[in-house]
């Protein structure tokens, strides 16, 4: 028999079950804590729109388990509650009330100022309704696109009417339900209705049914998200017909919230559906005509019904065995865990009358959370949204209405204010404490609202919503004190994973040589969205191999990209700050690509392959800006060049080190040494049988070759390097040797060392900047920007044998003087170095500063092989 | 109507394969005075209605779009 563990003890489950049917078959009573007081709740609406019956199902809080299928092995249990849900002792909460006014975390725990901060975490821990899984991360829901020229949401009488009207007109449709079809309707009239529409529904081609889809609010566009089990759905109509019925109206008086006081149709769908007694005696509290409907049901199913408060014309209707309190009025029910008595007036007298279950029909509700936040939007309502009670026949009427675009939203009464029970459940608002925070000045439905947090809550308003409106109206009268509050999304609860859902999916870029990495084990980092070997194991033996012998960096992250075409050369020189027409084949040049502002975005290199034909490099980072930017540019000069970005097609492995040439040598097919190959040359060349771009260059301060390559070989490559350097002492070096590495040479890290108003002037690269040139990207800004004084550059300290955190403020006799941007202890030069930002002091540059406590010296050249005798070996 | 892009080479597509770029800028000439460049560069009008924007088709043919939108209703009234 399928069964459900609900905190240990085994339920077992009935056909059609939902999770809250087969807990209250098994005499579950208390379904969940209130948020603030710890009050017992039991099931309410029975229709998802109250936050009563919310459970922790299968690790997932919050989950609505009377609209949530139950399910052979589910786990199920209550949310809050210290030590459970059934003996809480944090309810004692509900004695200490006057002590817990509303807004009281605004009022107390104010002074000392630690106070609340001490409190905080504690408050948050006894509040709520659940704990989230923070111990895995749940599978990333994927989504699911639809295009569907019109949507509805809600399956009901008018929504199906509705669907079957417009796709008779020619328009495609999608209708959603949170539900399947039907599946909350009793048999009957209603019922059979339906049936007959949804197989005419399901005849049409043009109509997509999504059932167990929920919607989660209506956005701009209009664009629907709808969540399902396994996905969520993106629907982008170009209208959208709300259909989603209405609720029943809360009732409010004193304990209002004690289980056993249930929705009508809630109880009635209990006993209809499920086969379960809402309870053995009953009283029927109601004004509308379902109260004869209910009273019948629960008499043929046998249940006692104590009374039936009505007023006058109801009460002549019903049978002499009802025993109707004519023109009787609930005011209050008592109980301690549950219902004991319902008090009723009537005739001018109170009447007690013991009772396990008081059932309430009070009216229509629209369920209209979803229309009210559609404002300005092609959205409509159809049947009971808008005019909540309509026959069968005015609900088709106005779904047919509704697809041909029009619908008039029905004026409805407010309920009576409220003076005592709990306006709002989900976060535990009573009618006193909107009288006191009314009291205090907070005099409107939007006032209210945020300083009472009634409406906030999961139900998001259904139920409480037009109470809080009947409340300031009351006070204020009409006007937009007491109008509608804005309604957001989402309109039933959701999961982060859902809201995250096809976003945020994590994307990976991984090196051709990644699996090589770990074998070495290498600690993968992240560089955007690359991953890249910090280090692999011993940083330091990293390092010491680039400044004794040789070091493998795979550089394959870079931005890699061949620009070609007859306007290729004009298109650099337009675009770069350098002079791009005099470098000829087989030469490199550091060039730094600037925005129109004259700020640095990013810095790489560009060789010459070929007359008119160009090989870029990027930061690992800006490739895509880099590449937006390149065609941006061509396009909008309208320059013949072709743009090719390799950078997943090429590989590139850094060889540095200097014992460089010893391992290369006997492995390239040309000749290397300084003459054929020099400093800032480029030549194609072959290594260990790989065809490859090579560059002669020195971003970590030895000689060094960069290799680039077809990435399918660069597994090859990487072991025939590495075998080849096994005498010379060579290893694979991670970012983290690299970063010291290039510190050392005072060689910037675009994004960690510059800003984005990180002008050339500023950090002292005037030499890669041409103003004779005609015109490049940023020159007018630059000119611009010339006449003024500089403010703040890019320097290189000395910190002697301290090394300040990076991001140290630097200051000279107290005054703030700027703060460091890369700063560690050289190991070959046994002192502490940094870069940073350092600002104008008196009107000149300190040549002296302070970063924690420790003093620094401006220096004027890299620190290490300043006069590059070791890069021209 | 999601806010969809009718991009010249791919078709219709959703606004979340493009990244937005900038509203689309006059170009400098040599010889601009310098409160005109600063001007160019630096201040956005950010109209409350039609503007023309460069939006780039990052997940698509990677080229630019030069699209007429209204800030006020997302209408896209030119694409090219």
């Amino acid at each position: 028999m399928p069964s459900l563990d609900f905190e240990g003890r085994r339920v077992t489950l009935a056909p059609d079950d939902t999770i809250a049917s087969a807990l209250f078959r098994a005499g579950v009573r208390t379904f969940s804590r209130s948020f603030k007081f710890h009050r017992r709740r039991g099931l309410y609406c029975l229709a998802g729109d109250c936050p009563t019956c919310m459970m922790t199902v299968d690790g997932d809080p919050g989950v609505r388990t009377c609209v949530t299928p139950a399910a052979d092995g589910q786990t199920v249990a209550r949310g809050a509650g210290w030590p459970s849900a059934e003996r809480d002792l944090l309810s004692s909460f509900w004695l200490l009330r006057r002590l817990l006014p509303v807004g009281f975390y605004y009022k107390t725990l104010i002074r000392p100022r630690a106070a609340w901060r001490l409190a905080e975490p504690r408050i948050r821990r006894l509040t709520g309704l659940g704990s989230l899984p923070l111990d895995a991360a749940p599978p990333p829901r994927e989504v699911e696109h639809h295009h569907e020229e019109l949507l509805i949401v809600g399956a009901g009488v008018a929504g199906l009417s509705a669907a079957l009207a417009a796709a008779e007109g020619g328009t495609s449709v999608l209708i959603a339900d949170e539900g399947m079809v039907g599946e909350k309707l009793p048999p009957g009239p209603t019922r059979a209705r339906l049936e007959e529409l949804h197989v005419r529904v399901r005849e049409r081609e043009a109509i997509t049914v999504l059932e167990r889809a929920t919607a989660i609010g209506v956005y701009e566009g209009p664009f629907v998200p709808l969540a399902s089990a396994d996905r969520v759905h993106h629907v982008h109509p170009e209208r959208v017909i709300i259909a989603t019925g209405a609720t029943e109206r809360h009732g409010v008086f004193a304990g209002n919230d004690l289980p056993g006081v249930w929705l009508g149709r809630g109880a009635a769908r209990m006993l209809g559906s499920h086969g379960v007694e809402p309870g053995k005696r009953v009283v029927l509290a109601g004004s509308t005509a379902e109260v004869a409907e209910h009273l019948e049901l629960f008499q043929k199913a046998g249940v006692e019904v104590a009374a039936c408060a009505v007023p006058e014309p109801l009460a002549s209707e019903l049978p002499a065995s009802a025993n109707a309190l004519t023109g009787g009025e609930l005011l209050a029910v008592h109980g301690r865990r549950g219902v004991r008595k319902a008090v009723i007036a009537t005739q001018g007298k109170r009447e007690s009358v013991r009772c396990d279950a008081v059932v309430l029909s009070l009216g229509l509700v629209p369920r209209d959370g979803l229309l009210r936040q559609a404002g300005g939007l092609p959205v409509v309502g159809a049947g009971d949204v808008v005019a909540p009670g309509c026959t069968l026949e005015e609900a088709c009427v106005s779904g047919r209405a509704a697809a041909g675009g029009a619908n008039e939203l029905s004026e409805r009464e407010l309920p009576s204010p409220c003076t005592a029970g709990f306006a709002c459940l989900c976060e535990d608002v009573r009618a006193t404490d909107l009288e006191d925070a009314w009291a205090e000045g907070f005099r409107s439905t939007e006032l209210l609202k945020r300083y009472t947090t009634a409406t906030m809550g999961p139900c998001q308003g259904a139920l409480c919503h037009e109470h809080l409106r009947a409340f300031v109206h009351e006070r204020a009268g009409d006007g937009p004190t007491s109008a509608a509050t804005t309604a957001r999304p989402p309109a039933r609860p959701i999961s982060v994973a859902d809201a995250a859902a096809g976003i945020h999916l994590p994307h990976e870029q991984r090196t051709a040589l990644h699996e090589t990495h770990l074998a070495l084990g290498a600690d993968m980092g992240w560089i955007g969205s690359w991953r890249r070997a910090e280090s692999y194991g011993d940083w330091l033996a990293e390092y010491w191999a680039v400044r004794r012998d040789v070091g493998l960096l795979d550089n394959s992250t870079l931005g890699k990209f061949r620009v070609a075409g007859p306007d290729a050369t004009e298109f650099l020189e337009r675009l770069y700050p350098c002079h791009i027409a005099d470098l000829t084949p087989g030469r490199t040049r550091y060039a730094l690509l600037l925005n129109e502002a004259g700020s640095l975005l990013d810095d790489g290199m560009i060789c010459a392959l070929s007359e008119g034909g160009y090989y870029l490099t990027f930061s690992s980072s800006a490739v895509d800006h880099a590449e937006t930017l390149l065609r941006d540019w061509a396009e909008t000069w309208a320059l013949d060049v072709h743009i090719l970005n390799q950078t997943a097609a090429l590989g590139a492995i850094n060889v540095t080190g200097p014992r460089t040439r010893e391992l290369l040598a006997p492995l390239c097919s040309n000749a290397i040494d300084s003459e054929a190959f020099p400093f800032m040359g480029m030549r194609e060349l072959s290594v260990a049988g790989v065809p490859c771009i090579a560059m002669r260059l020195g971003f970590v301060g030895e000689l060094g070759f960069e290799l680039h390559f077809p990435s399918s070989r660069s597994e090859h490559l990487w072991m025939e390097l590495m075998a080849a350097g096994s005498e010379l002492g060579v290893m694979p070096v991670g970012l983290e040797a690299t970063k010291l590495l290039r510190l050392e040479k005072a060689h910037i890290l675009v994004g960690q060392d510059t800003d984005f108003d990180s002008t050339p002037a500023k950090l002292g690269f005037e030499w890669g900047v041409k103003m004779e040139k005609p015109d490049f990207v940023g020159k007018a800004a630059l000119e611009r920007l010339s006449a003024l004084e500089l403010g703040q550059k890019l320097a290189m300290f000395d910190f002697g044998d301290a090394a300040p955190p990076e991001g140290s403020t630097l200051t000279v006799d107290g005054t703030h003087a700027g703060h460091l941007t890369s700063s560690q202890l050289s190991p070959v030069l046994e002192r502490g170095i940094a870069l940073g930002w350092l600002l104008r002091v008196n009107g000149s540059f300190p040549e002296t500063v302070k970063a924690a406590g420790a003093s620094g010296r401006v220096v004027a050249e890299p620190f290490y092989d300043p006069k590059r005798e070791r890069l021209r070996a | 109507m999601a806010l969809r892009l009718d991009c010249p080479r791919c078709g219709s597509r959703p606004y979340t394969e493009f990244w937005f770029d900038s509203e689309t800028r006059p170009l400098g000439q040599p010889g601009d005075s310098f409160e005109h460049d600063f001007e160019r560069v630096w201040m956005r009008p950010n109209v409350a209605g039609v503007q023309q924007e460069r939006w780039f088709h990052y997940a698509g043919c990677r080229r630019h779009l030069t699209v007429e939108r209204d800030t006020r209703t997302n209408e896209i009234r030119a694409i090219a």
